[in-house]
C-alpha cells in the first residue's frame, strides 16, 4: 500500500518518456539526401518518355495507319455522333456528322486527364464531363476548362457509302 | 553551431527544375514534339549529377 502511493523516482520534468532517438531523423543533411534521391527519381522517370521519343524520331516519322471502316453513312444522322476505336482497340474515338458531307473525327480521350469526351448536340460542342473541358468541334482545340492541347484529329473518307478512317493528323509545330 | 542552408536552397531549386522539365517533357511528348521531349529528358538526367555534386559540396558546411 505504502509502496504504490509513492512517486517512483525523483523527476523534474514530464517529458522523460518521450523517445528522443528519432529527433534528428530529418536534419539538414538528411533532407539534402532526400532531395538528391528525388532528383534521381525524376531523372529515371523521364527516361522512358525520352527513349520512346527518341525511337519515334529515328524511324517512323510518318506513321502508317491502317484503314478502318467505321459505320455506314446511312446509319449516322446529321448531328449525331458515333463512338469507335482507332487506330488500335484501346484508342477510343468519336465521329460526328456535322452536315450532309461534313464529318469530323477525333480521338476522344480528353487531353487533360484522358476522360472520354462526349458530343453535346444541343450546344454543338465536345464536352469532357470530368472537369468541364470544352472542345471546338470544327478544329478539336480546347475552348474552355483545363485542357490545353487540341484533340488529335482523325482523317476521314467516304468510300462506297461507308465512312472510313484513314489516319491520325499530326500536330502542326 | 550555425549551419549553412545554401545546399538546401540549391537542392530545392534543382528539384523545382526537375518538376518543370518532367512536365514539359510529357507535354511535348503528347504534342508529338519528340526532339523537345528528348532534350527535356536529358536535362532532367543531367540534374541528378548536379544534385549529387551540390550534396557533396554542402554536406559539411
Ligand atoms: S479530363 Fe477532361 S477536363 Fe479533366
Amino acid at each position: 500500500m505504502d509502496k504504490n502511493n509513492k512517486i517512483p523516482f525523483d523527476e523534474d520534468n514530464y517529458t522523460h518518456n518521450i523517445n528522443k532517438n528519432n529527433e534528428r531523423k530529418l536534419d539538414r543533411r538528411g533532407f539534402m539526401k532526400t532531395m538528391v534521391g528525388a532528383a534521381g527519381l525524376f531523372a529515371v522517370s523521364t527516361l522512358p518518355w525520352g527513349s520512346i521519343a527518341a525511337t519515334e524520331l529515328m524511324g517512323l516519322r510518318e506513321k502508317k495507319y491502317p484503314k478502318k471502316e467505321i459505320i455506314d453513312v446511312k446509319k449516322l444522322n446529321i448531328g449525331d455522333a458515333f463512338e469507335f476505336a482507332y487506330p488500335t482497340d484501346h484508342d477510343s474515338a468519336l465521329l460526328i456528322r456535322l452536315g450532309e458531307n461534313e464529318y469530323k473525327a477525333y480521338q476522344n480521350a480528353c487531353t487533360h486527364l484522358r476522360c472520354p469526351v462526349f458530343w453535346e448536340q444541343s450546344k454543338s460542342e465536345l464536352v469532357c464531363p470530368c472537369h468541364h473541358g470544352f472542345f471546338d468541334v470544327k478544329t478539336g482545340s480546347p475552348t474552355a476548362g483545363p485542357p490545353r492541347r487540341p484533340l488529335p484529329e482523325i482523317t476521314i473518307q467516304v468510300e462506297a457509302g461507308k465512312i472510313v478512317a484513314t489516319g491520325v493528323k499530326r500536330y502542326e509545330t | 553551431m550555425k549551419r549553412s542552408y545554401r545546399g538546401v536552397i540549391l537542392l530545392c531549386a534543382v528539384l523545382f527544375l526537375n518538376i518543370i522539365f518532367t512536365q514539359k517533357a510529357i507535354h511535348q511528348y503528347y504534342y508529338e514534339d519528340y526532339t523537345a521531349t528528348v532534350i527535356y529528358a536529358i536535362l532532367n538526367i543531367i540534374l541528378f549529377p548536379i544534385a549529387l555534386f551540390i550534396y557533396h559540396k554542402e554536406k559539411n558546411v
